[in-house]
């Protein structure tokens, strides 16, 4: 056992460290802020973009706006992308079994059942259950119809919704009893528990409301159980089911899984959950153009903040060249100068980005509970912060560019 | 060394061909330490092309300039600015404040510009603007000043990093008359508290007995008034 005074003299010797290294960052970042002189330029390029405090503000606006809608482009694109493989990714399970070419979760074709038990048969599978999905109509109590993605879940009720606002999941089971979701009562004219609707001319009755359970379609998933999916369309068998859901034996990875069950199942496709999530993403953004449309949208935003910078920046340079050609004459750099135009940009885009940042939140929270939720991921938000960052300094380009023309003899001039 | 600045026969002609134009033919002038100067000429003589190429803004045709024993450099814009920073101090026209720094602001990115410590920086702003009567508006912005006040200010930047060499252009132009010879007999009183060189541009020829020389210029010549 170590002595009192060890300990003592070890925890003071960690601390000395502590304060080394804190003491030794600082001396870098002091280091770096004399090479760039960072004291000389930080009064100079603040001062005049305070100068005209109106077109700061307006500038910091349209900034904040144009990274706003960019980082919403985003957010939808992240929405979505979460909306479309939420089943998939919540159903806590490693390989999907379907029909060949089934291009995403929401367009399954029927498979028999057998193949359910074929799979639970295989090597490294510990479980293995079915589930189904079909689109279908739901008939309101004033007589609209609604186009419904019916879900139905097998015993164990995997796959079903994973919050529940009212009632249990395992409802699903009880003879025509549905589950619908919060987001969605209106549209399904759904007041409470125990209203009864219709589906095909089958009675729907809502045994429990789910929380948050959005669909990427527009068309609201209505779960219930395997038997009373196929009751409620017609167009599948009695053996007949959409997807077969199996988890590995721990041990075995899916890929293992899905092999072994690639060579051993005919004419079904096997794909682990992330293959199959990303199936579903890159039909649903990049076959049907949904992905393309809002990444340009995004680009167009970033391209109109790079815009204000550039043209604002370049304003406020061509306004001060004299100021500027001053400060040549009195022994500034070209570089120093540059370098306060650079930090202009910086500080236009980082303020702006931090304007934008605190709408986005503000509508990341405004559409939570709504179909179409504006949703962020800290890589995707890090990285548009990044890029936008990197487009505020090349803004500063043309502004810088007419600086390095600028020659100081034409204080002269003035 | 007494010997500060050297300009050896210096010419300029700008443009090229037929239409271009020679501003400054064969000018070779020696400045010692604390010699105040004194350019007069008429408009277009090449006064400010001249006091251009003795602050290192604008590169000769031909010959070549001496600043504190050292060849300028003018194929380098950054040996300039560095020239320039160590080694000279502008008083320009309408005295080129910054507009949106205070009057401590200007003077202190001046200093640290010129590789001056804070304290030192302090210290020397403290000193001047004392000297030059205008320490109570330290914390006023250019465009609350009057215009002598500007000159006052405009002639402690150009002093704050104790260059060897101070350049004016037309410093009294924008002033009246009194305000002009107060500032003109400022500029000659520093100039020679700080032991530099000190170059004045102007029209006013009533300005002259204020300085130790007196050179004029015409037709890219210069020549010296005894």
């Amino acid at each position: 056992m170590r002595s009192h005074s060890e300990i003592l003299a070890r925890s003071k010797c960690q601390v000395v460290k502590k304060v080394g290294t804190s003491s030794s960052y600082k001396r870098i970042i002091r280091t770096a802020a004399a090479f760039l002189a960072l004291d000389q330029i930080t009064p100079v390029a603040a001062k005049i973009l305070l100068h005209n405090k109106v077109r700061f503000s307006l500038t910091l606006t349209g900034i904040a706006i144009a990274f706003f809608l960019a980082a919403a482009q985003f957010g939808l694109l992240v929405g979505w992308i979460n909306t479309n493989t939420a089943i998939i990714r919540h159903a806590g399970v490693d390989v999907w079994v379907m029909a060949p070419q089934t291009p995403a979760f929401d367009y399954g074709t029927a498979i028999p059942r057998n193949r359910l038990y074929q799979v639970r048969s295989m090597p490294g599978v510990a479980w293995a259950e079915g589930l189904f999905m079909a689109w279908n109509i739901w008939q309101r109590g004033d007589g609209r119809r609604v186009n419904v993605e019916l879900v139905g879940l097998d015993e164990s009720s995997q796959g079903g919704p994973w919050r529940m606002r009212e009632g249990s999941v395992d409802v699903v089971h009880l003879p025509h009893t549905v589950i619908v979701d919060e987001l969605y009562m209106q549209a399904l004219g759904v007041r409470r528990v125990g209203d009864s609707f219709a589906m095909i001319g089958q009675q729907a009755i809502v045994g429990g409301i789910s929380s948050g359970i959005r669909t990427f379609t527009a068309s609201p998933f209505i779960f219930t159980s395997i038997k009373s999916a196929i009751r409620y369309d017609k167009r599948y068998l009695e053996d007949e089911i959409t997807y077969v859901m199996a988890r590995c034996v721990p041990g075995f990875t899916p890929e293992y899984v899905r092999d072994t069950i690639r060579a051993r199942v005919p004419q079904v496709e096997v794909l682990t959950t992330v293959q199959f999530a990303t199936r579903t993403v890159q039909y649903w953004m990049l076959e049907t153009g949904l992905g393309l449309t809002v990444v340009i949208t995004a680009m167009l935003g970033l391209g109109v903040g790079v815009m204000i910078i550039s043209q604002t920046l370049f304003a406020i340079t061509q306004d001060h060249l004299p100021n500027y050609a001053t400060l040549l004459a009195l022994g500034f750099s070209h570089r120093r100068l540059a370098m306060i135009v650079l930090m202009q940009s910086l500080a236009l885009g980082g303020c702006g980005i931090a304007g934008g940042s605190v709408l986005f939140i503000a509508a990341c929270y405004a559409t939570a509970k709504t179909p179409i939720p504006l949703e962020t991921t800290p890589l995707v938000f890090t990285s548009l912060i990044f890029v936008s960052l990197l487009s505020s300094g090349l803004a500063s380009f043309v502004s810088v560019r007419s600086l390095f023309n600028l020659d100081p003899v034409s204080v002269f001039h003035v | 060394m007494n010997t500060i600045v050297e300009c050896e026969n210096v010419s300029k002609r700008y443009g090229v061909g037929e239409l271009s134009e020679q501003v400054l033919a064969g000018v070779s002038l020696t400045f010692r330490r604390s010699e105040t100067c004194v350019l007069l000429g008429p408009s277009g003589s090449g006064k400010t092309t001249l006091l251009s190429i003795l602050g290192c803004m604008l590169s000769p045709t031909t010959g070549a300039l001496h600043i504190a024993g050292q060849q300028v450099e003018f194929m380098r814009a950054a040996t300039l600015s560095e020239l320039r920073r160590r080694y000279i101090g502008f008083v320009f026209q309408h005295a080129q404040l910054l507009p949106f720094l205070t009057v401590e602001e200007n003077l202190r990115i001046v200093g640290r510009n010129a590789g001056l410590s804070d304290a030192a920086v302090m210290e020397r702003m403290e000193r001047l603007l004392t000297r030059l009567s205008v320490d109570q508006l330290r914390r006023k912005s250019p465009a609350q000043l009057s215009g002598g006040q500007r000159q006052r200010v405009a002639i402690a930047r150009a002093l704050l990093h104790r260059p060897p060499v101070l350049l004016a252009d037309e410093p009294t132009a924008a002033l009246d008359w009194h305000t002009g010879a107060g500032v003109a007999e400022l500029l000659v009183e520093q100039a020679k508290a700080e032991q530099a060189v000190l170059v004045v541009v102007t029209h006013d020829t009533r300005l002259v007995s204020h300085f130790d020389r007196v050179l004029r210029i015409d037709g890219g010549r210069v020549w010296e008034e005894v």
